[in-house]
């Protein structure tokens, strides 16, 4: 399904370059649950966003689905996130102007659906997150928890095989997240690869496999250890979290 | 339909509508504005670039002012058209009795029977006095008959007469005999019946008063013009009108100490004068227009502008879930041209209402559609040139600031 | 808090420098095209002699064909100007307080000794009254007796230009001239006056300057003198001498009285009605009875002296200034909205509705002067571009000069008019932000 070998990701600033991915290499199969963890600035987030092609890579290989995607067009690449990728934010992302129903169209739009597939697609996504009722709702006028859940029908509504959510319970409180986690599994049950960030030890626990990235490279392949980790991300907005992750 | 996103789009213009009603307001009144602007500008410079039947480029006319009392108003004339007739590089030179096409003039009515008494079959003419040169010197084409005879011109008298004899315009000609295309040699008469025949039909040529509706009935008689003051009419050779004005000026200038030579003045200088107003009615309609129209599209550009700045966030997450480049260009457009067509729709009405307006309230012409279609081409033009670089900026946002901006 | 209100204004604004510059810069072009165009608008159509608009009034009467109207355009409204007879037939009457018969001409004004070179002159051909009727100031001297009207006597009033090529700017009076090799004596200088528009002969258009010396309306019989403006007749008449042409139907004079009050009013009407009732009796003409007494104010009005030209270029300026000021609008209205959630978090920590309101309105305040200051300098620079416009032969002006020194009242006016426009524009949108409730826009994402 993915295959990563040796990407490097450097941004490049007027100051300093920061390495954000160095040699990193990781393979996801067809359907599996991967959980990232990792301390804050390590590269989480530049690692969803190059395997979700919303960034391009300086060196190394990827491939989605078998094909290579580092010769991809912006017009390919646009192709690709819109009919196998589903991304789900932290910050929910909904656009605010669209109620809850034209949001979860957007992607729809962009495929070129017909109309009446895609009314039927909104509204058995919106079903699964148990949204139906709030369908013509503004995104101000919902929760959090409810904003991401229509945020994840935004993900589901285009049938991805393949999804990415970046710190999705980060924004919601402890009973919303394990919802919103069971919404995954329930996603992942069906077929769709799911690769998840998270901070929290309980949810990561959940997942088939954890990924532990460290100052851009993977780490280890572990189970959670829970009270190291908490330590962990207690300290992980002190001001030298590098000295502090557990090695 | 699915491709263009239209519903959507418009749902959200209107959750935000303030702003872009204010933008279609003023595309409104630029439209309205537009429309008209260029309609009186047109017909500005097509008034502005009539033909005048005559060599205007090589035309100057020369005013001598006789006050002394001792002034021989007969022997000045005399001298000083055989002075002008001798400089090099003239073609022809008359005394004529006003210049044509400087607001100033004589005019009068004419009949084509005796004892007329109808005043709608009274046809006004502008009157010239002019010599033997005159038609030459005026440049003027003939399409009929022939110039005053030397032996015909008649003298100078203080009662303002005319002539039995006349040269007139085909358009005159047209007014006093409607029904006879071959008005040479037929007789027409004055105010008070004394008969006039016409010896030459003129192909076209102007008279006095540029706004009059009758400026191109023009009657010309065989006559020196009543002193003291005189003006002379002097064709020059092409391409020496200034060495010819020079001249003119040494030869003629301190020559009698009991007359003044006013100036020397290039024909220009006159049609310039006369189409002072209309000229600068079209520079400042284009200028304001112009300008008014720019405002316009730096308010669509700025506020397009600011729409991407902050809508960058939104930009990234439509590109995350595969919105491509075009997309987002197209997303722009289509909202902008939806504020456009708003504008546009509103506008037409005012553009009409103003041209309504301006026919009923100013006499002018009622406004051409045409110009509507065409003022809305244009708008929906600049509309689209001012969202353009706002909207291809909006193209460049990363989607990855869609996992990024807070 | 106006400082702090300044302080925060003046950080906005420069959070966006390209924004900010187009909000200044349309206010600034709106101002300047409005300053503009009525300062231009008021040169041409207002009423120069207002302070005497209901003693002042031109005299016409109806004596024109009798088979068709004077204006095409304006049925009922007698022709301008008189005929030569009639006007010294109405200016016999000793009822109005002051009297005026005049025309234009040309002559050419020399000197005795031929020192300096001849000229061609403008010349007012009028009665002693004139210089009173218009308030018309003098430099040196004054006018002339009454009786050198009809004398006529050989006196002239001449004007501070004139009088600065002739005889160096000192005080000539009692100086001879010769006005068409025929000697005069200067009896007065005129000061600088320059009506705009020139209402009282408006033959040769609203931007005329007054004419450059004045000689008594008794010289014309006695010249031959004909008039430089329009001279119009409908009747054909044999006309064999100068004789003939004063006795004819053209009309070529115009004529103003000055009636201190109603009654005088009355007097002078009854007084014109029973002269064209002769008139009409002797068999003279043939048109209803018109005779009118016009205060300058309709008198601008009925003579078109503020062209259809001039009335859509105002329409013009001021469809200028609203597309300038609803963009300015449009582009607050933005940027407030934007700063919502800035707005919010103050809101939040204790600012009030009207707090903010005013924080607002001050950034507009900002931005309204700076584009005022900037438009009104613009402003200047177009006036005399459009002087530049007018201007065919760089030596004769006219009142084309008078455009560009930028008349203060207008200024004033068109200035006002912007800035009020602006802060009344800018008020919605401080007013729009001011009403959002806080927790909206903290709660959003
Ligand atoms: N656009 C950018 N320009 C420069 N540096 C960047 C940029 N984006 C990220 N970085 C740097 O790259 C590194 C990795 O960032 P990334 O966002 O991937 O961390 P993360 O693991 O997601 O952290 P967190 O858990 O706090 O979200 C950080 O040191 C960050 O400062
Ligand atoms: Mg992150």
């Amino acid at each position: 399904m993915l295959e990563m070998n040796g990407i490097s990701k450097i941004y490049r600033t007027d100051l300093i370059e920061t390495h954000a991915l160095r040699n990193f290499s990781l393979k996801v199969g067809d359907g599996e649950f991967v959980a990232v963890t990792g301390p804050s600035g390590s590269g989480k987030t530049t690692f969803m966003n190059v395997a979700g092609l919303l960034e391009s890579f300086d060196t190394g290989s990827y491939k989605l689905d078998g094909a290579d995607v580092s010769r991809l067009s912006d017009e390919q690449r646009s192709r690709l996130r819109n009919e196998k990728i589903g991304f789900i934010f932290q910050s929910f992302n909904l656009i605010p102007d669209l109620d809850i129903y034209d949001n979860v169209d957007v992607p729809l739009r962009y495929r070129r659906l017909a109309a009446k597939d895609r009314d039927q697609r909104i509204k058995s996504a919106l079903e699964v997150v148990g949204l139906s009722s709030r369908m013509h709702h503004m995104p101000s006028q919902l929760s959090g928890g409810q904003q991401q859940r229509a945020a994840i029908a935004r993900a589901l509504a285009g049938d991805p095989r393949f999804l990415l959510a970046d710190e999705p319970t980060g924004n919601v409180d402890s009973l919303m997240a394990r919802q919103v986690m069971d919404l995954l599994e329930q996603i992942n049950e069906m077929g769709t690869t799911i690769i998840m960030v998270t901070h929290d030890p309980e949810l990561a626990r959940r997942a088939h496999r954890n990924v532990h990235i460290v100052d851009g490279q993977i780490s280890d392949f572990r189970p959670y250890e829970p009270r190291a980790e908490i330590e962990a991300a207690a300290v992980a907005h002190g001001p030298a979290p590098m000295t502090m992750t557990p090695a | 339909m699915t491709a263009w996103n239209l519903r959507p789009i418009a749902s959200a213009l209107w959750r935000n509508r303030t702003g872009a009603l204010l933008v279609a307001f003023q595309i409104a009144i630029g439209l309205a504005v537009l429309v008209n602007a260029v309609y009186i500008v047109k017909q500005r410079v097509e008034k502005i670039s009539r033909p005048t039947g005559m060599d205007t480029a090589n035309m100057i006319f020369v005013a001598s002012a006789g006050f002394a009392r001792d002034f021989d108003y007969d022997a000045s004339w005399r001298e000083d058209i055989a002075t002008l007739r001798a400089i090099p590089g003239v073609q022809a030179a008359s005394v004529i009795s006003n210049i044509p096409l400087s607001g100033g003039g004589s005019s009068s009515g004419f009949q084509a029977r005796p004892g007329e008494t109808n005043p709608e079959k009274t046809v006004p003419g502008n009157t010239y006095l002019i010599d033997e040169q005159g038609v030459d010197a005026l440049g003027i084409t003939l399409s009929a008959g022939r110039a005053f005879e030397p032996q015909e011109i008649l003298p100078p008298t203080p009662t303002f007469d005319a002539a039995s004899q006349a040269i007139v315009t085909k358009a005159f000609a047209k007014s006093l005999f409607p029904d006879d295309p071959n008005p040479l040699g037929k007789t027409f008469f004055d105010g008070l019946s004394r008969p006039i025949t016409i010896v030459g039909v003129i192909e076209h040529m102007h008279g006095a008063w540029v706004s009059w509706d009758k400026l191109d009935h023009v009657v010309l008689f065989p006559r020196i013009k009543t002193g003291p003051s005189a003006i002379y009419v002097v064709r020059a050779e092409p391409g020496r009108q200034d060495a010819v004005m020079r001249e003119i000026e040494a030869k003629l200038g301190d020559s009698n100490p009991g007359r003044l030579m006013r100036w020397v003045r290039p024909m220009s200088y006159f049609i310039e004068q006369s189409y002072l107003d209309d000229r600068n009615m079209a520079i400042f309609l284009v200028s304001v227009t112009g300008v008014l129209l720019a405002v316009t599209a730096l308010g669509i550009f700025g506020l397009a502008t600011f729409n991407v700045s902050t809508r960058i966030r939104q930009i990234g997450t439509r590109r995350a879930v595969g919105a491509r480049r075009m997309d987002i260009v197209r997303h722009f457009l289509v909202e902008n041209w939806m504020v456009t067509t708003a504008g546009v729709v509103v506008g037409c009405a005012g553009a009409l209402a103003v041209g309504y307006w301006l026919s009923v309230k100013y006499q002018l012409p009622r406004l051409d559609l045409y110009y509507l279609v065409g003022g809305v081409l244009a708008i929906w033009l600049i509309g689209l040139l001012a969202a353009w670089q706002p909207a291809r900026r909006a193209s460049a946002i990363s989607p990855a600031v869609a996992t990024r901006t807070v | 808090m106006f400082g702090y209100y300044l302080k925060l204004a003046s950080r906005n604004l420069r959070r966006n420098p390209g924004l900010t510059a187009l909000m200044i810069g349309a206010v600034a072009l709106g101002i300047a095209v409005c300053v503009m165009t009525l300062t231009m608008y008021r040169a041409l159509s207002g009423n120069p002699i207002w302070w005497k608009n209901d003693v002042l009034y031109a005299v016409t009467m109806d004596f024109w064909d009798p088979t068709e109207e004077y204006f095409d355009s304006k049925p009922g409204v007698p022709p301008w100007q008189l005929t030569y007879r009639d006007a010294l037939a109405v200016f016999a009457s000793d009822i109005p307080k002051r009297k005026v018969i005049m025309h234009k001409a040309v002559g050419t004004l020399s000197l005795e000794d031929r020192q300096a070179r001849p000229e061609r002159v403008t010349t007012r051909v009028t009665t002693t009254d004139f210089f009173g009727a218009f308030d018309v100031p003098f430099q040196y001297g004054g006018t002339w007796a009454p009786s050198a009207d009809t004398g006529p006597e050989p006196v002239m009033v001449i004007s501070r230009a004139m009088n600065e090529k002739y005889f160096g700017g000192r005080n000539s009076v009692g100086e001879r001239i010769r006005w068409n090799d025929n000697e005069f004596r200067i009896v007065g200088v005129r000061d600088h006056w320059m009506p705009l528009p020139s209402f009282y002969d408006v033959n040769n258009g609203s931007l005329e300057e007054p004419e450059d010396v004045y000689i008594p309306f008794g010289w014309n019989a006695a010249l031959e003198i004909y008039s430089a403006g329009n001279t119009q007749g409908w009747k054909a008449e044999e006309i064999n001498s100068y004789r003939d042409f004063l006795n004819s139907e053209n009309i070529w004079i115009q004529m103003w009285v000055e009636l201190p009050d109603e009654n005088a009013r009355r007097r002078f009407q009854d007084f014109l009605d029973n002269y064209a009732q002769e008139q009409k009796q002797a068999g003279r003409y043939g048109r209803p009875l018109n005779n009118r007494l016009t205060p300058v104010d309709q008198w601008l009005v009925d003579n078109d002296v503020v062209g259809n030209d001039d009335r859509v270029l105002v329409g013009l300026a001021f469809a200028f200034l609203a597309v300038c000021l609803l963009n300015t609008v449009g582009l607050l209205l933005a940027k407030f909205l934007n700063g919502a959630a800035m707005t919010g978090v103050r809101r939040a920590l204790g600012a009030s509705r009207r707090q903010v309101f005013m924080q607002h309105l001050v950034e507009v305040g900002v931005v309204s002067s700076i584009g005022a200051a900037l438009g009104l300098a613009l402003g200047g620079l177009m006036l005399m571009g459009l002087r530049a416009l007018y201007t065919v032969d760089p030596t004769d002006q006219g009142g084309t000069q008078a455009l560009a020194q930028v008349d203060m009242t207008s200024v004033a006016t068109a200035l006002a008019l912007a800035f009020v426009a602006t802060i009344a524009a800018g008020l919605y949108p401080a007013w729009r932000i001011g009403r959002i409730p806080p927790a909206t826009y903290l709660k959003a994402q």
